[in-house]
């Protein structure tokens, strides 16, 4: 490294913009959030009125549970199912199973489709009256797995976490995969030499290994399930879908935010209060898992 | 390496995988089949292939509904914004890690806060800002917007420079080139790869983002792809022929790109996610 004041001229032009763009926005929304205001006009300060609307007014903190309810459920699906099948697929392409060039290539390809095309995957799958299923159902005489799929408020969420899998998986996986290649082969060969088995080759050696990359896929997964909006958006509309099933945080923030087509108002101060409790909780569950990930790995 | 498992575990799995990548493979497949079909041909044959190949779909978007000028819009966002994101994150990062001054690693650590806080989240105060200084709507907003959004890009290139030898740096003093020559001229040139990288996977990203145009370019004729699409998606009963044209026309050249840079764009993605 070099002692010189050069540094001051590459930094500035990235330094202005990224703190104008980036963590003013975060400081003026948490000042935004103390106001009541319609982004035109007066601003009158209320104090902590937005946030008690948010977690005490029967019908908004009802609306505010239900959506923080299901960013919490993709959560924990991202985390107990999704990481453990992105590490049983990392791991079969880094046995090099027969066509597992083939197969990095395709698990990772519906990341690169834009979401408005994934929409439209959806509809083309999950339609109750064009859609593929019902299509193929009702063309095989299969007429009890008929389904309103997304209509359906049983399954709506979930089928929306499986599509919203289908696109994101390749990622992690591939965080994954790379760190495989960083297990160092003499520990594996002398574990095949003792007579480990497959599965034990796998929990008790290499599984280590990959802490580094799975702790970082916990905490991606975390931050994008925090942050849901362009797929429920798409899929389930401004509303939620049906019966609030396909709600999230991110999408209650913009309707109430600039959904004044909709609404017939803007509320830019109760859309800040959403966003702060929205980046709060983000910062806490990173904190937290900061916190578990030091007492499990004593770190 | 290992050797290869030819088991019957190992038969099972190849089977699932391939039952989980012809998902893909059938919606592509099936997407671009259909933006073949008349509307009648679609309704009465949804899933088959087309009875006669028709155009009238691709000749509705581009003529009519004029969608190349949404692409345009895509490519001319998308390359100004990479090269402006390369750029700048670039400086910042070889500033930060080439350079010895007092607060250097707590700058480090708040440019790449950003990794942890999406741009999406202070999208509100984000709107007002940009709305004050009369950049929404503009491409130039845009392209500020996606190079502030430069955590990622700034980790990578950090990562890299860290890693060169001082040496080069010395030896360019001693020749009597200036700071900005020694960045431009020596460090970019040694720098390729990791640009490549940069720009390969912000293309993904910037190219099919869905909520920042979606906010700050309301105005149709400045639409990107992905919102055009969205816009048919929202009228999907009335177009629903056309919808297809439309998302293969959009799909294209990312799997193209996707194909050819396969390698880049997802060692890319492993790279800046990879911490110690």
């Amino acid at each position: 490294m070099t002692k010189s004041k050069a540094y001051i001229g590459f930094i500035t032009p990235g330094f202005i913009l990224y703190t104008v763009f980036m963590i003013v926005p975060l400081g003026f929304a948490i000042y935004y959030s103390f106001f009541s205001w319609s982004g035109m006009g007066a601003m009158d300060f209320i104090g902590f009125d937005n946030f008690k609307r948010i977690f005490f007014e029967p019908r908004m903190s009802g609306i505010f549970r239900n959506a923080l309810g299901n960013n919490f459920r993709y959560m924990a699906i991202a985390i107990f199912v999704f990481i453990p099948i992105q590490v049983g697929m990392a791991y079969l392409i880094h046995l090099k199973v027969h066509g597992h060039n083939f197969f990095r290539l395709m698990i990772f390809l519906p990341y690169v489709i834009s979401p408005s095309i994934v929409g439209f995957f959806t509809l083309l799958v999950f339609d109750p009256n064009i859609g593929m299923l019902n299509t193929l159902f009702l063309t095989l005489g299969w007429t009890n797995l008929v389904s309103a799929w997304f209509g359906s408020p049983d399954i709506a969420f979930f089928l929306l976490v499986g599509v919203i899998g289908w696109n994101g998986l390749g990622v992690g996986m591939v965080i994954i995969l790379a760190n495989m290649k960083n297990i160092p082969e003499d520990v594996v060969e002398a574990s095949i030499i003792d007579g480990a088995t497959v599965w034990q080759r796998f929990w008790r050696v290499e599984l280590p290994f990959l802490q580094p990359s799975i702790i970082n896929v916990v905490v991606l997964s975390s931050i994008f399930a925090l942050t849901q909006f362009d797929i429920p958006f798409i899929v389930g509309g401004l509303n939620g879908g049906i019966d609030g099933k396909l709600d999230f945080l991110n999408l209650m923030f913009f309707r109430y935010t600039f959904g004044d087509a909709y609404f017939g108002e803007t509320a830019l101060g109760f859309g800040a209060a959403i966003s702060v409790v929205v980046f709060s909780i983000i910062f806490m569950i990173a904190l937290v898992q900061k916190l578990v990930f030091n007492r499990l790995f004593n770190r | 390496m290992y050797k290869r498992r030819q088991g019957f575990g190992s038969w099972i799995a190849v089977i699932v995988l391939t039952l989980y990548c012809l998902i893909a493979v059938v919606l592509i497949g099936n997407m671009i089949i259909s933006s073949f079909k008349t509307k009648q041909d679609l309704l009465f044959n949804t899933f088959g292939f087309p009875a006669k190949i028709s155009l009238e779909n691709y000749r509705q978007i581009f003529v009519t509904d004029s969608l190349y000028k949404n692409f345009f819009n895509s490519v001319i966002l998308t390359m100004l914004s990479i090269a402006s994101l390369v750029f700048i994150s670039s400086m910042s990062a070889y500033g930060l890690s080439r350079y010895r001054f007092k607060g250097r690693q707590a700058l480090e650590m708040y440019f790449l806060l950003g990794l942890m806080f999406p741009i999406q989240i202070a999208i509100l105060p984000l709107f007002i800002i940009m709305r004050s200084l009369n950049l929404t709507n503009t491409f130039l907003g845009m392209i500020l917007l996606y190079t502030a959004n430069m955590s990622f890009s700034l980790f990578i290139f950090s990562q890299f420079f860290k890693e060169l030898p001082d040496a080069l740096h010395e030896s360019a003093i001693i020749d009597g080139a200036s700071e900005l020559t020694i960045f431009w001229k020596i460090m970019m040139p040694i720098s390729k790869p990791v640009i490549f990288t940069v720009m390969t996977v912000s293309f993904v990203q910037i190219w099919n983002d869905f909520y920042l145009p979606l906010v700050f370019l309301a105005k149709r004729s400045l639409h990107t792809l992905t919102l055009a699409i969205y816009q048919y998606l929202a009228n999907f009963l009335a177009y629903w022929n056309f919808v297809f044209a439309a998302a293969t026309f959009a799909l294209i050249p990312v799997i193209i790109v996707f194909l050819v840079f396969s390698d880049q764009i997802i060692s890319g993605l492993a790279a800046g996610s990879i911490k110690e």
